[in-house]
């Protein structure tokens, strides 16, 4: 009986396996060993990796694969077929800054956001508050969208913007959640869809990254930025404050991504400036056909001036404030970047106060 | 005993520098470390600040030439100021039309301007305004004495 079971469990042993001498030969492979980044006062920030071989961000980036810049790629991989492959099409000195500052200055409105503060309003404002959210929550999603759709298509040897915008992303993500949330949380709930041209617009851009970055920035970014700032003045409660304020300073990181990346790119490529000025203007016609649909004006209007009754006259002042606001920023940036700027010859949408 | 400073003065910055540098608060959700050369103008005096990381690393009394080499610079009229301080001393931080966004926006120019032009650098005032608010929300601690307006 013994004999029987050893035999049993001798037959069903696995055979050792034929293990070969290791040789080790992947060691030893590296473009540039004894490599040490050092911490500077800010920590060890991502531009502090930036030494050697690995600084070496270049003007085109051929590697068809997900080498990471500064490894030694594989060779007969097939391409995946990146179409952003030129510095000039992407990058922006500030990219690894703004990744840093956008982890660095992180929040949750899950609980940095007092919504405690928040008590019931007039059903004429918590309407129009909700209104607003709606449409702050679709240019989130479309902000998502745009910058994830460009996201894959770029070469990872500039991974810093490649960072960066995805920092982007989730800044969009966290905007997605806190109007959600303030849209939900008052005995309110979403209202219309945006009719959205402008939206299209920039989910379409095919052009190249720089165009699109051109309608992200100068039109979207930068509205929603005076929009919020403007919400904030007439905001309701801290909790409303708070997610403004934090969304602004948010928001401001691609704009400076955008207004950085289109200064290089400009700066290399001078017949650029016909294509990006192309964009901008088709993007002010789109979004200013959005405008004339009453929906975003009227809810502002009212969140402005506290209500139905004083909307047509103050708010509807306080909202021309608003567009004038924009236009003027809009302008001053175009000049920045040595874009031609006339504000007489943008849509009325953003001279409410112009005569004929 | 806590004794008054004037506004503006070099000893009343250094003091809201000590508040805002030694309360966690200021440190956390919306603010964060902040790298940036800020000039304040108020009623002739410049004065320029630096923010490193999580704190304010200087104060220091300056002239208007300096102002090219802040980042931006706040200039407002004082009674602005004088009013944006009275409001924050009473809130404990700056509430309505007295937040740096709304005064910015209440006045034509705006409060942040820049000496250089260069449009990231005064963009800083955007992406660290709350850090700034911070900044004057914590002279809530400080007790403080005004110049007497200006004779018209």
């Amino acid at each position: 009986m013994a004999d029987r079971q050893s035999k049993t469990k001798s037959a069903d042993e696995p055979r050792p396996m034929d293990i070969p001498e290791p040789k080790f030969n992947w060691m030893n492979q590296s473009r540039q060993w004894g490599t040490r980044v050092t911490a500077g006062k800010k920590g060890l920030t991502l531009d502090k990796t930036n030494i050697g071989i690995y600084g070496e961000v270049p003007q085109r980036w051929g590697d068809q694969g997900r080498n990471p810049r500064g490894a030694i790629p594989v060779k007969g991989a097939l391409p995946i077929g990146y179409s952003v492959t030129e510095k000039t099409e992407l990058w922006a000195d500030c990219a690894a800054e703004l990744y840093e500052e956008a982890i660095q200055r992180r929040w949750a409105p899950a609980t940095d956001v007092p919504w405690a503060s928040i008590q019931a309003l007039p059903n004429d404002v918590e309407v129009a508050i909700c209104q607003v959210c709606t449409e702050i929550l679709q240019y989130a999603n479309v902000d998502i969208e745009v910058l994830t759709n460009w996201q894959h298509r770029m070469s990872y040897g500039y991974h810093e913007v490649k960072q960066f915008l995805a920092t982007a992303s989730l800044d969009a993500a966290r905007r997605y959640e806190a109007f959600r949330k303030r849209a939900l949380i008052n005995g309110g709930g979403l209202g219309l869809e945006p009719t959205g041209q402008a939206n299209r617009f920039l989910l379409e851009s095919r052009g190249g990254w720089t165009e699109t970055v051109a309608g992200l920035a100068l039109i979207r970014t930068l509205f929603l930025i005076t929009m919020c700032e403007y919400l904030y003045k007439h905001a309701y409660n801290d909790a409303e404050r708070v997610i403004y304020s934090y969304v602004i300073q948010d928001v401001a990181r691609l704009l400076t991504y955008g207004l950085e990346h289109l200064k290089f790119s400009l700066a290399h490529d001078e017949e650029r400036k016909g294509s990006v000025g192309t964009m901008i203007a088709i993007g002010l016609g789109m979004f200013a056909r959005d405008l004339r649909d009453p929906v975003l004006r009227e809810a502002l209007a009212i969140v402005f001036a506290g209500g139905i009754a004083g909307a047509r006259k103050e708010g509807m002042s306080i909202y021309f404030d608003l567009m004038e606001e924009f236009r003027d920023r809009h302008i001053a940036m175009r000049r920045w970047l040595d874009l031609p700027a006339d504000a007489a010859t943008m849509p009325r949408a953003f001279r409410p106060r112009d005569q004929g | 005993m806590v004794s008054t400073l004037r506004f503006p003065s070099i000893e009343w910055l250094k003091a809201v520098r000590e508040v805002f540098n030694s309360t966690d608060s200021y440190r956390g959700a919306g603010s964060g470390r902040c790298d940036c050369i800020v000039g304040l103008k108020v009623n002739g005096a410049v004065y320029i600040l630096e923010f490193e990381g999580f704190g304010c690393t200087s104060v220091d009394k300056a002239t208007e030439s300096d102002l090219a080499n802040a980042d931006f610079y706040l200039d407002m009229p004082y009674d602005l100021w004088r009013s944006m301080l009275a409001n924050i001393s009473d809130n404990g931080h700056a509430v309505g039309e007295f937040t740096l966004n709304t005064l910015d926006l209440g006045i034509e120019e705006g409060i942040a301007h820049s000496k250089h032009e260069d449009q990231y650098r005064q963009d800083l005032f955007v992406r660290y305004n709350q850090t700034m608010q911070f900044f004057f929300d914590a002279s809530h601690r400080i007790k403080t004495a005004f110049e007497e307006p200006t004779p018209r």
